[in-house]
């Protein structure tokens, strides 16, 4: 799984960079993002998960020193949480103990990827004026991607059987509270950059609950949600910031394909997730699949919204649009060969 | 190596209770030395040697950088003290009464130094001190995979001795109070 996410978020990082905004900075982003491509790729091929949490350290450390409207220390904090509860949770993994130790590593574990990826409860300190190379967004939606994968990878070999239930009702506890949070911020939140920041954590819900599940159908689902925050909702919030200082919401048919797309709704990518997330609850147990459908329901109005927030794409921006809207449809319509690539 | 773990929770102390650059250079020394010591039989003879050297360069460094102070408990400084020994027993704790086998120093000593270290960065405000947390947070990360109950090798501690001699280098980002850029970037 972590080889496609990282070229998706290579994919992503071209996309921005060569359709940007005429007034974007292209060389920082670039810069910036290859930086980040190069500890991600360094994150895939680490082969422990101590490697993992160290190139994690210096990630934040790297991102902290850029220049921000957030000091340098606050915006260290949560990364060092999520630094401290990985390290934690690994080390009662390793203990010899009773099982609740374990059981314990296992909550801690879920608890530092959470952290790390600035979901609900530890959502990371979020300033709408900030860049974005420097705001939490690259932790939501560049590096959390391939992150959680590797993580959920390396944590599968060390929790015991014993705790693997822990550690699985931990991913759907909180992908539940993510989707609704999340959704529900997304549509009532005061400002429509914050209204973006929320709607990535209601995805990463979806996404969380498929790995929780931990049969085929549940992974098949959070892998391509998370295809559809890297090559779908990153390139479009970062092509929506220009309009989003702008504040004009405007009403035409792009407007309602972008929101579509942002609902999840088919023919696009989301859909293909949702069902077979619901199909995957459902095989598990059923009042599951009975919640995520309720919940499901919720990211309408947000993706309305956020849809008009997106202003009218001209010149490159409306070409950028227009791929990531072929891509979407593409894995939306056909996702098997994403499916067999990462051998589910 | 009880000696050894009961250094480590001393300099992790030292770092957390010191406000000053040579209090937290002292600490950051002291806490070298007790890692490097349990890290040697935990199967990571050549991590040992790596981690006492990024763990000598951190401190070096940190000694040489910022006002030649001490500051060891200045005022206001009890909640810390409080939390040092509070984490000291509860690490001993799960260290030697709630999980068995061998290795019980080393147990303590990640446990209280990461739980210290994440504590001292989360209460802290200038850039300096959380550093020097992230170096002894780096040190105590590379000698973790000792834990585990086959030999781990020595990547883990040559990169935790690298981030730890290399993050002391690492000049703090600004915080910029208008949004000049912002304006502009998109990005």
């Amino acid at each position: 799984m972590e080889p496609e996410l990282l070229l998706a978020a290579a994919a992503a990082l071209g996309l921005a960079v060569a359709f940007a905004p005429p007034r974007v900075p292209r060389a920082s982003l670039l810069i910036w993002g290859l930086l980040g491509l190069a500890g991600m790729a360094a994150i895939a091929l680490a082969p422990t998960l101590d490697l993992v949490i160290l190139i994690l350290l210096v990630l934040a450390v790297l991102q902290a020193r850029l220049t921000s409207h957030r000091d340098f220390v606050t915006r260290l904090r949560a990364p060092i949480l999520a630094v401290a509860l990985l390290a934690v949770g690994l080390a009662f993994e390793r203990m010899q103990g009773p099982v609740v130790l374990e059981r314990f590593g296992a909550v801690g574990i879920v608890a530092g990827l959470v952290a790390a990826i600035g979901l609900l409860p530890y959502a990371h300190e979020f300033d709408a004026q900030e860049s974005v190379v420097a705001s939490p967004i690259p932790w939501i939606a560049f590096v959390g991607p391939l992150l959680a994968a590797t993580v959920m990878t390396h944590a599968r070999q060390v929790i015991p059987a014993d705790a693997g239930d822990a550690f699985g009702a931990m991913l759907i506890g909180l992908g539940l509270l993510n989707m609704l949070g999340g959704s529900l911020g997304s549509w009532r939140t005061a400002g429509d950059a914050s209204a973006w920041r929320y709607s990535f954590m209601a995805d990463w819900g979806l996404a969380m609950c498929g790995f929780g599940l931990a049969i085929a159908d549940g992974r098949a689902a959070a892998l391509i949600m998370l295809f559809s925050i890297v090559l779908g909702r990153l390139p479009l919030y970062l092509w929506s910031r220009q309009a989003l200082r702008e504040k004009v919401p405007t009403d035409r048919p792009i407007n309602l394909v972008v929101a579509a797309v942002l609902a999840g709704s088919a023919p696009f990518a989301g859909f293909p997730a949702r069902v077979l997330l619901l199909r995957g609850a459902t095989q598990l147990y059923w009042p599951l699949a009975l919640v995520l459908a309720a919940g499901m329901l919720l990211w309408l109005p947000g993706a309305l919204r956020l849809g008009r927030s997106m202003g009218v794409p001209r010149g490159r921006q409306a070409v950028g649009v227009a791929i990531v809207l072929a891509l979407n449809v593409l894995l939306g319509v056909y996702p098997q060969p994403l499916l067999t690539l990462a051998g589910l | 190596m009880v000696a050894a773990a009961f250094v480590a929770w001393l300099g992790a102390a030292l770092v957390v209770l010191a406000d000053g650059r040579r209090g937290q250079a002292l600490g950051l020394a002291l806490l070298t030395a007790a890692l490097a010591v349990l890290a040697w039989p935990a199967g990571m003879a050549f991590g040992a040697v790596a981690i006492a050297i990024g763990g000598l360069v951190a401190a070096a460094r940190c000694w040489r950088s910022g006002p030649p102070t001490w500051a060891i408990m200045p005022a206001g400084s009890t909640p810390r003290l409080v939390l040092c020994i509070a984490s000291g027993l509860l690490a001993l704790w799960v260290a030697a009464s709630l999980t068995t086998g061998t290795g019980a120093p080393l147990r303590f000593t990640v446990l209280v130094v990461v739980g210290l270290m994440g504590a001292r960065i989360q209460m802290s405000r200038e850039a300096p001190v959380v550093m020097t947390a992230i170096a002894a947070f780096a040190l105590a990360l590379g000698v973790a995979p000792g834990l585990a109950p086959t030999a781990p090798g020595p990547v883990a501690a040559i990169v935790g001795a690298l981030i730890a001699g290399g993050v002391m280098f690492v000049a703090a980002g600004r915080a910029r109070l208008a949004p000049s850029s912002a304006e502009k970037d998109g990005a």
